[in-house]
């Protein structure tokens, strides 16, 4: 796998490693360096504390069991407004079916998450998704971490990664799916090319992708009961694009 | 029908209440044994006032008129009075003293004058006999033997004594009911507490109030779950801890995978470090009971079927045409979202691994919702077909490295219905292929 370093354009993004694991560190920097971003790794939340002023970094994966200072409170301090690194893109590495970690770091305002141990390939998809959108909508100083997105209706829970029907009833959806509909909710009424969306299924989904793309579609349609033919949600565009169709309302 | 009564109240009732018959029983025999001697008292005084009235009749008449007047007397109840030269001469013992005495004291109520009354008096028989002779020698030297009978005393007689029965009876099986139902509510409350410490581990503890035997029973009681509970938190405790230090090393594996250049063997090593992480998570899973954490909410059923179906039919692009979902567009369902997925994602996954298919049914009956997931595989021997909720077990089809399998898969999916009030159990469909049913309620 090939990634040139034009697609976070230059210099190359820096990334902020912080785990425990002194091998982990190491290889995570390795692996993350040959797709082309730059990386600083620590091992706590003391060190990064330090590390934070001087790098520039776009980006921290945070391991949330550490020694010391835990995860979850070096995410809290991170955002908020007190830190000055507020809009710094955060990817959590939580444990394995830690259901509540999970959820409070993605409250807290973490921008995705992944449960250890996780596939290096699936982290580096996941990163490029978080990196892309701090390009497209930069944070606002200081803007609160939305819990819900509301549309046509429809509401999405990031922290619990669901979608809620109108009678606020869970519509359970796949990862690729939620990954899909959340690329789509954030930047509603904006065309989204096939390759965007590409990129975003990359890690997660087997078999060929721009069929997954067509499949991931049609049944987030069916889902959002959007008849194919004439659908009012997610409007195919001429030349290859979606683009949801609906006011998005953050609360 | 069974003639001993299966209920521990029922018998206990049953005790009781025959205990109390009895003892009502006896109680209303010496109460009858007294009216006997009561019945005997007025008897006596009533043969000598008869008697006596007889005597003075006869010997108030002039003696030529006696034998008419005799014969003008009726006697409806076979007494038999004449008139004789001699004293009575009847085969019978004297009478008691005790029958006599009142016989004679009561004569002394009938007024005759001073020179008719009867010079000597014979007394033969009495109750025993059931016959009574009473000779009286007049003052002419006659004798007026008279033959009374004594009616042995009837006890059972009065209308009162069934009806006194019968009241007590009711009352005492009342009063019996009520005290065995509140004696045996303690048992009732046991089996309830047991069945729920077997449904969820951390069900409240019984109260240790009441009778001592009772608190006893209850604390041993709640002692033991105590102990089940400390062991299901071991294990759990145990099965985390493993997870926990398994992460950091499968962590390194993925990794390091990235940095050998053979792909081939990058994908097939980087295969069986996914394969070892879905044993570690299915063991986490298993250990820690996904099922009782998650909060609960309202998921649509239908739709997470056909996710699953969906999600098994990227990962098995070969097999998805067979994987079919039938039942309404959307159902929706108080429960464990999360959860729900997982024990549906197994069943679906079983049925692609051992059956090459999968056709899930959802189907809404009055109080329970009712899904079953069909293959056209080779089933399940019956004999197996309850042993393959064992945790850890695999049927011998299922060793081979082919189909994989940690044999965690049902024994989760169990967990995870039974948390929900509900039950999983295998079949195998006629036809061939196995159906798993997953049964929960509304």
């Amino acid at each position: 796998m090939e990634t040139s370093q034009s697609l976070f354009g230059s210099p190359a993004p820096h990334i902020l490693v912080v785990d425990d694991d002194r091998d982990i560190r190491d290889l995570l920097a390795k692996f993350l360096e040959r797709h082309g971003l730059r990386v600083t790794a620590v091992r706590d939340a003391r060190e990064a504390r330090r590390a934070l002023p001087h790098g520039h970094f776009q980006l921290i994966v945070l391991d949330v069991m550490m020694p010391g200072e835990s995860g979850l409170d070096f995410a809290r301090w991170l955002r908020s407004p007190a830190s000055g690194h507020a809009q710094i893109g955060l990817i959590m590495l939580t444990a394995m079916g830690e259901e509540t970690d999970r959820i409070i770091g993605l409250e807290l305002g973490a921008d995705d998450y992944l449960p250890k141990p996780f596939n290096p390939r699936e982290l580096l998809a996941r990163l490029r998704a978080v990196l892309r959108r701090a390009v497209e909508q930069p944070k606002m100083a200081g803007e609160n971490h939305s819990r819900m997105l509301r549309f046509g209706g429809w509401t999405l829970e990031p922290a619990r990664r669901r979608l809620l029907n109108p009678d606020d009833v869970e519509v359970p959806v796949t990862g690729g799916e939620y990954d899909l509909l959340i690329a789509l909710v954030e930047r509603a009424n904006k065309v989204l090319t096939r390759d965007m969306l590409l990129d975003l299924l990359r890690g997660r989904q087997a078999g060929p992708f721009d069929r997954a793309i067509d499949v991931a579609i049609s049944r987030l349609r069916r889902k959002l009961e959007d008849n194919g033919r004439q659908a009012q949600l997610i409007k195919t565009v001429r030349g290859g694009g979606y683009v949801l169709a609906a006011e998005v309302e953050k609360m | 029908m069974k003639l001993i009564p299966s209920s521990l109240a029922t018998r206990t009732a049953l005790t009781m209440l025959g205990a109390l018959m009895l003892v009502q029983a006896i109680g209303l025999t010496v109460h009858a044994l007294d009216r006997v001697e009561l019945q005997r008292l007025a008897q006596t005084r009533d043969i000598g006032v008869r008697a006596m009235g007889l005597y003075r009749s006869v010997v108030l008449t002039p003696s030529e008129q006696r034998v008419q007047v005799l014969q003008n007397l009726e006697h409806s109840d076979g007494t038999e009075v004449a008139i004789s030269n001699a004293p009575p001469n009847d085969a019978l013992p004297p009478t008691a003293f005790e029958v006599r005495r009142p016989i004679v004291l009561s004569t002394q109520f009938v007024p005759v004058p001073q020179a008719d009354r009867q010079r000597e008096l014979v007394m033969l028989g009495g109750p025993e006999a059931r016959m009574l002779v009473i000779g009286m020698r007049m003052p002419d030297d006659r004798w007026l033997n008279m033959h009374l009978p004594m009616p042995p005393p009837r006890i059972w007689q009065s209308q009162h004594f069934i009806g006194a029965f019968l009241l007590m009876s009711l009352a005492s099986a009342l009063v019996t009911l009520w005290a065995v139902r509140r004696l045996t509510a303690p048992v009732r409350t046991l089996a309830r507490a047991a069945e729920a410490l077997g449904r969820d581990v951390n069900a409240p503890p019984l109260s240790e109030e009441g009778p001592s035997e009772i608190t006893v029973a209850a604390i041993a009681f709640n002692t033991m779950a105590g102990r089940i509970r400390r062991f299901v938190q071991d294990r759990t405790f145990m099965l985390t801890a493993i997870g926990h230090d398994l992460r950091t090393p499968i962590t390194r594996l993925k990794l390091r995978t990235e940095f050998i250049e053979d792909e081939d063997m990058r994908r097939k090593l980087l295969a069986d470090i996914d394969e070892l992480s879905a044993m570690v998570n299915a063991t986490l899973a298993f250990g820690r009971d996904v099922a009782i954490e998650e909060p609960v909410g309202i998921v649509d059923l239908a739709e997470l079927v056909r996710t699953v179906l969906d999600e098994e039919s990227d990962w098995w692009p070969e097999v998805a045409e067979k994987l079919v979902f039938v039942g309404p567009a959307h159902f929706p369902y108080r429960g464990r979202p999360v959860a729900l997925k997982r024990a549906v994602t197994n069943l679906v996954r079983n049925a692609v691994l051992y059956g090459g298919s999968a056709e899930a049914t959802l189907s809404v009956e009055p109080n329970l919702v009712r899904l079953t997931v069909e293959d056209r595989g080779p089933g399940i021997p019956p004999d197996e077909l309850e042993r393959v909720f064992q945790p850890f077990y695999r049927m011998e089809a299922s060793r081979n490295k082919e189909t994989g399998g940690n044999g965690l898969g049902l024994p989760i999916t169990r967990n995870i219905a039974r948390a929900h009030g509900g039950d999983v159990v295998l079949s195998n469909r006629q036809g061939g292929g196995a159906r798993a049913t997953v049964t929960l309620p509304l």
